[in-house]
């Protein structure tokens, strides 16, 4: 093996270059005006470049395209495109060629060639061309294999490879958030930043929810007729900006039935984020699922079907509670008791028998209360004893209602 | 053999990485342990790893070796060199080629060698002779079928195939007759390993790890209980969530290359940064203290005053530049004698008129308008002193005063020429001849004569020596000296001309000492004796422009943005004063109504000017919705230019991805054109059509859509270059190269320009190993037309 020339020339030369989205040229405009010492001199020398705009050549960004000037950055979820050719270097007809490109990650190895078939022949000073494109699934060290094997005039069979590694990067951080609401509605917060090195235009960002759930996106508002982001006019994200998008989920009516009962963690949905960069340069995303843990609500579970959201002072007004027992096959026998605290004043009988309540089921109260002081009021003081076990659970800050004087006018 | 050196060091410095990671403990087991151990699947990422658990020192190191990688747009080749022989690998191939018949025992051995030695994956690709290994069990799997699940588990885990390709490889060997080493049998093998693998469930990946709590990842959002997320290609959502548990990665950004949309760190991402490495480059400047007496007899006409010289003092040589700044006309100047009488004023502005009354007046008028500037509090009351010979000027402070002087006195060069030097031959860079600042008139007629013919580099020495003349010269920055309408307009080319060339550094110390174009020396009235009557300022707008743009070149856009936010309230002053009857100054006038329209004509699109460079700052800082405002108030002063300017906007919303709003503005552009019904419009309805489906990733209907203006309009350049372009991304190299040669032998002259070759040289290093020739040839075809100011850099020779 040793033997070898230490160079031995192939006839074939292979190269690979990476065909990123070409950019638009820029010149530096520099104008004078007429009675400046160069006249018009400046003006035209701009006309002349054929890479200003034609009428308007003081505007930077010409129309001109240039080939990618590096291999820049490659993210995850971009698609990889790559220039594949091989040409004939030598004066002699090459036979028998194949070219196989090859990408190797840390996880597997994919045939990236359009075709696998054998070109018969490649004359002098030709090419064998291909592009090939490839949808980054991982992030990490990636190397592209390309082979190359042919057979010379004198029935010599000759083979070589060559290396090319890139690393693919992380495109976007995102943290998300949930809020339980009072009812079953479920809030999710979505950060999601662009840790790339250039501006990013977000086309979609979508939550895609499990079957269990229907989504409200609350991320633009109605506006006379017309649906405007909250985001305004700035619909791109700038290196390192966060942006924050939002959404509600409601369980869907057969779930929601049995939401009371929903416990422990349940996969609320994924994200799917599609953005675009430079000339439309596609990349695309999705969380994993996420998950959420339900909150939990011990045996006995109160939530608020109705309340209103402002009352008036020192007057009576109702609300609906939901109880549901959320124990798995205790039956329950509950009775109400409500306590007045320093604000909220409950009306009716307290110690009330509810009956009993089957495991996985609810039943509706219709509550009448007043509040003695103005203000923000949190409504608390609820008890429910199951005689059976002799266990009392305590319900306070259930919701909050803003009191405010008679006098002033209650809308709605 | 450097490179395969490379390689190994790089190696060395990931495996302790790697071995960090959880997943990489079992790799420190023994190989032949390892051989019989079969991992599961989800088995992560060793790159993945190596970003999360590594030593900060450790990255960096990785990824400056890559970076070096990526400075070139071609895929440099990681290990391997051209040679196949250079390397290991190719050693072992050919070698399998060759001694097919080896001896079961020799083989074997190799294969242990290999499979001993190196225990990673990222060592399986890049080590030589772990490829030579990993292409083994390949070939094997055709033959026997049971080997099928060895190959299998080789292509998702390279390290865990150990013992199995080993005897694979044993096997190999003993096939008859070179079977195995057929190229084109392993070729297919390649494919049916491939197949297999792709066939395969797809691990996901995990990018984000829920918890919080590693170190590295940033604690910005732990307080508020948002939570990281993984992300994950869609196409993987088949596959099991399960996610593997890798520590939270912190993505180093690795420093964007591509300069005019992707980098954000550089501000000052103009196309020539990536040409001209002149830009960077700093001067040595050569003292050069007789630069004044080498000055030709035939200067004179600049004669002024030296710096020693109070400025005030009315001179005859004072007259002689005033009179050929009255005249206005600077190239009327040129024919009139130098006369050292003190009222040649007058005669140069009577010279060749036939009202010379009328034309006093009306140059006076013109004088007026263009030279009028409101001058700050300071200088106003320094010049109202003046006026009033309330103090002479010789009190006035050292710091009030501009006293210019150039910084570096010769930067000619011919850049075409060196290379010829050096590739073609003294010979051939014996026929290339430019015109050179001695070579040509020493007046602003030579000077013109410069700058049309594209040597601004020989046009900046000319400046020089003229300035020099003036007493401005090399070494006379900081001493006091006086200005002319004449010389300021020199320093105006010479700047111009500087930052044409991309060497905004050189601009920046020559325009130092100019601070804010606001000192009183720089208006009329500061010398009443040689400019009686004159008022105004001497320093021309468009270097005014100039001074504000200079510093966003320099990396400095917020400067940029407050010199011409400075202007700009200057010239909406000045244009409030218009309109309500005064003088452009505030002063009370008696402009005829017509003088007061074309000043306000002038006026209103020298605030567009300011507005259209405020916009192209915008861009230049990627401040894009700002700078697409902004575009929007320049269409107000240039109405002519909207069609033009909403298709910039389309532009600028196609480079940021945003293309539903980009295609808006194109439809914008096309009920615009409706009206004008032209040549023009129909070609920039076309170029936007084709813009649009390059952002819809559809180079097939852009190239039909470029190839369509060409019909119309064969000698586009833009769309000649552009259709080339969308030819190569159809993989159509031959076909685009022939479309770029042809533009440029049609019209060398016009089509000869940088970002043109830069495509052409990128395409002649794609086709073949020879694009050195094709290169050469360009840079004759460059050296016969072009001028000193051509940038060499798109050629890519150096």
């Amino acid at each position: 093996m040793e033997v070898n020339p230490p160079k031995q020339e192939h006839l074939l030369a292979l190269k690979v270059m990476r065909l990123t989205k070409p950019t638009l040229f820029t010149n530096i405009p520099v104008t004078c005006e007429e009675k400046d010492l160069p006249g018009d001199l400046f003006n035209q020398l701009m006309r002349d470049d054929p890479s200003t705009v034609h009428g308007a050549e003081i505007l930077m960004l010409g129309e001109m395209l240039t080939l990618p000037q590096n291999f820049g950055n490659i993210f995850l979820g971009e698609t990889f495109s790559s220039y594949i050719s091989v040409h004939n270097d030598s004066n002699q007809v090459v036979k028998d060629i194949l070219v196989k490109a090859d990408l190797q990650t840390s996880s597997q190895r994919l045939n990236l060639s359009a075709s696998n078939a054998a070109v018969a022949e490649l004359k002098p000073d030709c090419c064998i061309d291909d592009v090939i494109h490839h949808e980054v699934k991982e992030i990490g060290t990636h190397i592209l294999v390309c082979a190359v094997s042919y057979t010379t005039q004198g029935g010599e069979k000759m083979y070589f490879r060559k290396f090319f590694k890139f690393q693919v990067l992380k495109p976007l951080d995102v943290k998300t958030k949930f809020y339980n609401a009072e009812t079953d509605e479920v809030f999710l917060e979505a950060q999601i930043q662009n840790i790339t090195t250039s501006p990013m235009f977000m086309e979609k960002v979508s939550l895609e929810p499990s079957i269990m759930y229907n989504v409200t996106e609350l991320n633009s508002v109605n506006q006379a007729g017309e649906c405007v982001s909250t985001f305004g006019s700035r619909a791109y994200l700038q290196p390192m900006d966060t942006r924050q998008y939002l959404y509600c989920l409601k369980p869907k009516k057969e779930f929601a039935e049995k939401a009371g009962i929903i416990k422990g963690v349940t996969v609320i949905g994924k994200l799917d984020i599609v953005w675009k960069t430079n000339l439309g340069e596609r990349g695309r995303l999705q969380t994993s699922q996420l998950q959420r843990m339900a909150p939990g609500y011990g045996d006995v579970r109160l939530s608020l079907e109705a309340i209103p959201d402002t009352v008036n002072l020192e007057e009576p007004f109702h609300i609906t509670c939901k109880i549901t027992n959320c124990s798995s096959e205790r039956t329950m026998d509950l009775v109400l008791e409500m306590c007045n605290t320093n604000s909220i004043h409950w009306c009716g009988i307290s110690g009330r028998q509810l009956g009993k309540l089957h495991p996985s089921s609810s039943l509706c109260l219709a509550l009448t209360l007043l509040s003695s002081v103005q203000g923000l009021q949190s409504v608390s003081g609820l008890r429910l004893t199951d005689t059976f076990l002799k266990r009392t659970y305590e319900y306070d800050d259930i919701a909050q209602v803003c009191v405010v004087s008679s006098a002033v006018k209650v809308e709605s | 053999m450097e490179n395969a050196k490379d390689g190994d060091h790089s190696v060395t410095e990931e495996s302790p990485a790697a071995q960090a990671g959880a997943e990489s403990i079992a790799k420190q087991a023994p190989p032949e342990q390892q051989a019989q151990l079969l991992y599961p699947e989800e088995t992560i990422d060793l790159g993945g790893d190596e970003f999360g658990s590594e030593e900060n020192e450790t990255v960096s190191e990785d990824s400056n070796h890559f970076a070096d990688k990526l400075n070139e747009h071609m895929m440099e080749s990681v290990l391997i060199s051209d040679s196949p022989n250079n390397s290991e690998d190719d050693v072992g191939d050919l070698g399998c080629l060759q001694d097919v018949v080896e001896p079961v025992e020799g083989s074997t051995d190799h294969r242990l060698d290999s499979n001993t030695t190196e225990k990673e994956e990222v060592d399986a690709l890049s080590n030589d002779s772990e490829t030579d290994g990993d292409d083994t069990p390949r070939d094997v799997s055709d033959m026997t079928p049971d080997s099928r699940a060895s190959l299998k588990e080789d292509s998702m885990r390279e390290d865990v195939k150990g013992r199995s390709s080993l005897g694979n490889a044993g096997a190999e060997e003993l096939m008859p007759g070179g079977e195995s080493a057929d190229p084109e049998e392993q070729g297919s093998d390649l494919s049916s390993s491939q197949s297999s693998s792709r066939d395969e469930p797809v691990p996901v990946c995990t990018i984000f790890s829920q918890s919080n709590s590693a170190p590295s990842q940033p604690h910005l959002f732990l307080h508020d209980g948002f939570e990281s997320q993984m992300v994950k290609s869609p196409s993987f959502s088949s596959a099991s969530e399960t996610s593997a548990k890798t520590p939270p990665q912190v993505v180093q950004p690795s420093p964007s290359l591509s300069k005019f949309f992707g980098d954000t760190i550089n501000a000052n991402s103009l196309a020539s940064d990536f040409f001209d490495s002149f830009t960077t480059s700093t001067f040595i400047s050569v003292s050069n203290p007789n630069a004044g007496s080498s000055v030709p007899e035939k200067l004179s006409s600049l004669t002024a005053p030296t710096g020693e010289e109070s400025p005030d003092s009315a001179d005859p040589s004072y007259s002689a530049g005033m009179a050929r700044s009255e005249s206005g006309v600077s190239t009327a100047s040129l024919e009139i004698p130098e006369s050292p009488k003190p009222f040649s004023q007058i005669q140069t502005v009577f010279a060749g008129s036939d009202d010379p009354f009328a034309t006093a007046l009306s140059m006076s008028e013109m004088d007026r308008r263009n030279d009028a500037w409101i001058p700050s509090q300071g200088t106003r009351d320094v010049l109202i002193s003046v006026a009033t010979q309330q103090c002479s000027t010789v009190f006035i402070d050292k710091e009030n005063l501009t006293m210019p002087g150039l910084k570096f006195d010769n930067i000619q060069g011919d850049a075409v020429k060196d290379l010829m030097l050096r590739f073609l031959g003294e010979k051939a860079a014996a026929k290339r001849q430019v015109l050179n600042a001695s070579s040509v008139e020493q007046s602003f007629l030579g000077l013109k004569q410069l700058i049309s013919c594209r040597n601004w580099r020989a046009a900046v020495d000319l400046c020089g020596r003229l300035l020099t003349a003036h007493g401005q010269g090399y070494g006379k920055s900081g001493l006091p000296t006086s200005h002319t309408a004449d010389s300021l307009q020199l320093w105006f080319v010479r700047l111009a001309l500087l930052v044409k060339l991309g060497l905004f550094q050189n601009a920046e110390v020559e325009f130092e000492p100019f601070k804010s174009l606001d000192q009183p020396d720089l208006y009329y009235e500061y010398y009443p004796h040689v400019y009686p009557g004159r008022r105004g300022s001497m320093v021309p707008f468009s270097m005014r422009i100039l001074h504000a743009e200079l510093q966003q070149y320099l990396g400095h856009p917020q400067e940029s943005l407050d010199r011409l936010h400075r202007v700009k309230t200057v010239c909406s002053k000045i244009l409030a004063n218009l309109e309500q009857g005064l003088a452009e100054d505030g002063g009370s006038s008696s402009v005829t109504p017509e003088s007061r329209q074309a000043s306000i004509q002038l006026w209103r699109s020298r605030l567009g000017r300011v507005l259209y460079s405020m916009a192209n700052c915008l861009l230049l800082m990627k401040d894009y919705v700002l700078a697409v405002d902004a575009y929007r108030a320049v269409i107000r002063y240039y109405p002519e230019q909207e069609p033009q300017l909403l298709s910039g906007i389309g532009r600028i919303l196609l480079q940021i991805g945003d293309i539903k709003t980009a295609e808006k503005y194109f439809q914008d552009v096309e009920k615009v054109t409706q009206k004008l019904d032209g040549l023009q419009g129909k070609i920039m309805v076309l170029m936007n059509r084709a813009f649009l489906h390059l952002g819809q990733n559809d180079f097939a209907e852009a190239h039909r859509f470029f190839t369509e203006i060409l019909r119309i309009e064969p000698t586009n350049a833009v769309a000649n270059n552009n259709t080339a372009v969308c030819l190569l991304y159809l993989g159509k190299l031959k076909d685009s190269l022939r479309q770029l040669e042809a533009m440029v032998q049609q019209d060398p002259r016009h089509y000869l320009h940088e970002s043109v070759l830069f495509n052409l040289t990128t395409m002649y290093e794609l086709e073949s190993s020879r694009s050195m020739q094709k290169k050469q040839s360009l840079l004759e075809a460059v050296a016969g037309k072009e001028g000193d100011s051509f940038n060499t850099q798109c050629l890519k020779l150096a």
